[in-house]
């Protein structure tokens, strides 16, 4: 456990340390010490993994805090590896994308303090075990992921978005705060141990602390209705940043939720169903307004949502298991939504890093002006093209392996004959399907508009290298872990059934059946490439010197230019035109007038309804109602003494009524 | 093992034999002679034997993309009994990795319609995603219901659903044999939804996609097609042919089956006019409320029979 405690300061102290550094070498001087430490982390998370024991630690803290227990399990340890792999490759990317701000003589050193400060308390918030730690750490993790996205906070949309963040973010852990505050009213203790002998058969309790959990870790997930501010936050943080904060920091809300349900042990169906139906309805929300987006980071952030909704899928399908008492669907369930968190991360941040490399070369986000890049960045493309079928769920990449396990938990547990269970097992699996076509539509019209083609721009077209290596590397790691999940689904399984069993032990029989499956999988998978490869080999020897040069055929016309290629909207529009309602459409539309028309524009964005027609209003009301007491600003010295004495004889009586 | 060995041929043959019948049949409606029903296989061949011309724009994914389509087709075909009513990879869920191993075939198609920059093969890439979205998901709630029927979601299910469901039995194998011919007809892309023979780029959704192939890259993508045909009405067959017949019946009976599909798509396709673009759309919705009855009755066998 030490060695853990090491990792976590060299982690904070790192920031601090790189200030001494020459600005050239910063970045670097960061990885490497954040390789250390993840070294040092690695290892009490391995350990308690392939053993199986918790390692834990306490600490007395002052009387307020009492002893505060810094526990790893098996859920812990296998969120610390995930955590400390997936920051420490945003780390080695980021020395390549911040070249380009030190260039420009930005200061870095608030960013580079505030980026392993981040990772430490991610690393803090999964391991602690009393509730007041918890939520120091949590609101440490919010606030530097806060400065981490106003990077850029003289733009203002940056500082706009990052705004709202912080907004969300509190909001989000005032529900956490009620729900832990019930547990500790109850327990007489801040002790997660404790929190859960009281939560053992009592439903009623269970409920109610769980659905503020799930409110308040689920707007840091991104479920919907509580998602709104991913879309803004992640197109505002620099890549690696939001590389981290989507592949990594979201799940922290997941692992919040686990954390609870681990708690409440014995969780009732109604924890089940809300799972399953708000993971359902995210996934869908999430890719079909996914499709709808020009802005490259922002289609991912919305994608984000998607694969929140699928993790959560798997792990309400889990709930539903143990509440059938049915081990095989807990099993399978949980691990293929906990699978689905290292996989989500791994393919989340390898698109992430690939629209930084697409921003750092065409300085934009908005793909309906990009094309015909795989010429240029090959490298970059062939990442991105991995990382968008893994995302899609297609074998022989890892996305398929987790929602493959999904599936056959939903599968399975159709035999459980129960009128509700059987409605809503059959539409979530209609809907996973419908989710993974709509992400394929999303992912083709992503990956062609950006990569395939001609340029669409001047700009786009005078781009004629790829990024270099030092960026380039990193992300290769996450392609091969892509690809090696993929091919060893077996191993993945037996991986998280270790995490799994802090909800359920899973039965030997069931285990075996799995692990079948799995392995046929892989065989498969191996076969598939191995064909793949050997016909795509067979081609090119076969055809060389044989292939004749020409135009793209347009029906007789050669004089075609890129302006009339397919664009993004038009992509997207014949799916969206179906779905008419359930958008916003703005236009923004300048017709041409006149004989001689000066100027003409036309643009189209599609608006969050939720945010159109549930957030803006509150928010209106809000301001509104606070407008009423605008009055009590008067900017006189005196009337604010005035005020602090009112409260103070207030407290006062309150303090004597009550006491 | 011979049984296996008659697979293979099926899986080589037939999808070009059930383009020629298709073909036959139309030209039996037309009331014209016809091309003799091998003509798909010479044209594979003539196919192989010509010069790439590939477009300047085009970058590796266009190359690759049609052996990856044709391969992943191959290994679908994996999952899929054929005439030997058992799959050569028998495993449970393998429903699920066959369609999403189409998927992948279907992502690489579509993207290297887009490769060419093309305005039309992106109008066709673009409807092509669009109809799969929503085929997809009907196929799954079609499998998913009838494997709750058995509450096992292993192959067999797919064979006793008379004898799960009883006199639900027969109702159900009907509307899911709609769905599934629905389904060739569209992933097919058969008229009503797309018509193959088409002539202009503007109306085409699966040819149109696959305007710039030429030579074996062409020749795959045609081939890939019927073969997603032939496992489809395989999955027909398997639902219909009742288990226990002996091994001569059971193969004649299938292909008896891929016969009467055959003749089946000709007719509608000869009966029938191509629908309006903006109508696919409601067509296809056909096929997910077909799903639905499916699961309707379905839920009603499992909790109103009492």
């Amino acid at each position: 456990m030490s060695n853990y405690f090491i990792g976590i300061i060299i982690f904070m102290a790192s920031g601090f340390l790189a200030r001494l550094i020459l600005p050239k070498y910063k970045v670097q001087f960061l990885s490497m010490l954040c390789a250390l430490a993840s070294f040092f982390l690695m290892e009490p998370a391995l350990e308690v993994l392939s053993s199986g024991k918790i390692l834990s630690q306490t600490f007395n803290f002052n009387h307020i805090f009492g002893g505060v227990t810094f526990a790893i399990d098996s859920l812990s340890a296998f969120f610390i590896l995930v955590i400390t792999l997936m920051s420490l490759i945003s780390i080695f990317y980021s020395k390549g994308y911040l070249a380009h701000y030190i260039e420009q003589n930005k200061c870095l050193n608030s960013h580079l303090v505030f980026l392993p400060m981040l990772v430490a308390s991610m690393l803090l918030v999964v391991t602690c075990e009393n509730a007041l730690m918890f939520l120091v750490c949590w609101e440490l993790m919010s606030l530097s992921s806060f400065f981490l996205v106003i990077f850029e906070g003289e733009k203002k949309e940056v500082l706009k978005a990052g705004i709202k963040y912080l907004v969300f973010m509190h909001i989000s852990v005032l529900f956490i705060i009620i729900s832990f505050a019930l547990l500790a009213l109850n327990s007489g203790s801040f002790e997660f141990g404790e929190f859960a002998k009281i939560l053992h058969n009592n439903a009623h309790l269970a409920n109610l602390v769980f659905i503020f959990a799930f409110i308040g870790f689920g707007t840091k997930a991104g479920f919907v209705p509580f998602h709104n501010w991913l879309p803004d936050a992640h197109p505002a943080a620099p890549s690696h940043v939001s590389a981290i904060m989507s592949g990594v920091m979201i799940k922290t809300g997941i692992y919040g939720i686990l954390r609870v349900l681990a708690l409440i042990a014995t969780p009732t169906e109604f924890i089940g169903y809300l799972v399953l139906v708000v993971s359902v309805v995210s996934a869908l929300y999430g890719v079909l307004y996914a499709i709808g987006q020009h802005d490259l980071k922002r289609l991912l952030a919305y994608h984000s949502i998607e694969n929140i909704g699928i993790i959560g899928i798997g792990v309400g399908v889990g709930v539903l298991g143990l509440v059938w008492n049915n081990p095989l669907v807990a099993t399978v369930g949980f691990a293929g939504g906990i699978l689905h968190i290292l996989n989500h991360s791994i393919f989340k941040e390898l698109l992430f890093l690939s629209a930084g490399n697409v921003y750092i070369k065409t300085h934009t986000k908005n793909i309906e002006i990009l094309g015909g890049l795989i010429k240029s960045m090959p490298a970059s493309a062939i990442l991105f093209l991995i990382a968008s079928i893994a995302i899609c769920g297609l074998p022989p990449f890892n996305g398929f392996v987790s929602e493959f396990l999904i599936y056959i938990s939903m599968f399975k547990g159709l035999g459980e004959h129960n009128f509700f269970s059987l409605l809503t097992l059959l539409f979530s699996i209609a809907s996973l399907a419908l989710v993974g076509t709509m992400a394929i539509l999303c992912f083709t019209k992503a990956f062609s508009i950006i990569f395939l083609g001609s340029p669409r721009s001047d700009e786009t077209g005078q781009v004629k290298e790829d990024v270099e290596n030092s960026m380039i590397i990193p992300m290769s790691a996450l392609a091969f872990l892509t690809l090696l999940i993929g091919l060893f689904p077996r191993q993945a399984f037996e991986f998280v059934i270790k995490p799994t069993q802090v909800f359920v032990s899973c039965p030997q029989q069931a285990y075996l059946e799995t692990t079948t499956i799995l392995q046929t999988v892989s065989h498969y998978a191996f076969a598939f490439i191995c064909a793949v490869v050997i016909l795509v080999v067979l081609k090119l020897i076969l055809t060389r010197g044989k292939v004749q040069i020409h135009n793209t055929w347009g029906c007789g016309y050669n004089r075609g230019n890129c302006r009339m290629q397919y664009s993004a909207s038009s992509y997207a529009n014949p799916f969206l035109a179906m779905l008419k309602p359930l958008f916003k459409k703005v236009l923004d539309v300048e017709k041409p007038r006149k004989l001689f028309p000066k100027k003409a524009h036309f643009n189209s964005h599609i608006d969050d309804i939720e945010e159109a027609y549930l957030i803006n209003p509150l928010v209106k009301f809000d301001e509104w109602f606070l407008s009423k007491f605008e009055s009590m600003q008067s900017g006189n010295i005196q009337s604010y003494i005035k005020y602090g004495m009112i409260f103070l004889v207030i407290i006062l009586i309150g303090s004597l009524l009550v006491g | 093992m011979i049984l296996k060995f008659i697979d293979i041929i099926i899986l080589l043959f037939a999808p070009f034999l059930m383009m020629g019948l298709i073909n036959k049949t139309k030209a039996f409606w037309a009331g014209r002679k016809g091309t003799s029903i091998f003509q798909p296989i010479y044209d594979f061949v003539k196919l192989l034997k010509k010069e790439f011309v590939v477009s300047e724009t085009t970058s590796c994914v266009f190359k690759i993309a049609p052996i990856i389509t044709f391969v992943t087709v191959i290994f679908a075909s994996l999952f899929i009994p054929l005439a030997s009513s058992s799959a050569f990879l028998n495993v449970p869920a393998g429903l699920i990795v066959f369609a999403y191993t189409l998927g992948l075939g279907k992502f690489l198609a579509l993207i290297s319609a887009m490769d060419t920059g093309s305005s039309f093969e992106g109008m066709g890439a673009s409807r092509e995603a669009c109809f799969t979205s929503i085929v997809e998901p009907a196929f799954f709630m079609t499998i998913a219901s009838i494997m709750a029927l058995s509450g096992n979601y292993t192959f067999d299910s797919l064979k006793m659903i008379i004898q799960n469901a009883g006199n639900y039995g027969i109702l159900i194998i009907i509307f899911a044999v709609a769905v599934l011919f629905l389904m060739i007809l569209i992933e097919g892309s058969r008229v009503p939804v797309d018509d193959p023979n088409t002539h202009l780029e503007l109306t085409m959704i699966h040819e149109v996609m696959i305007l710039d192939n030429s030579a074996s890259d062409l020749a795959l993508f045609t081939y890939a097609n019927a073969i997603k045909m032939l496992l489809i009405s395989s999955l027909i067959a398997y639902i219909v042919i009742p288990a226990g017949l002996g091994f001569e019946l059971g193969v004649l009976l299938y292909i008896t089956v891929l016969l009467v599909i055959s003749l089946l798509i000709g007719t509608v396709e000869s009966a029938m006019a191509r629908i309006r673009m903006s109508h696919v759309f409601e067509f296809i919705f056909i096929m997910s409320s077909l799903a639905l009855i499916v699961l309707s009755l379905v839920v009603a066998k499992i909790f109103g029979d009492v």
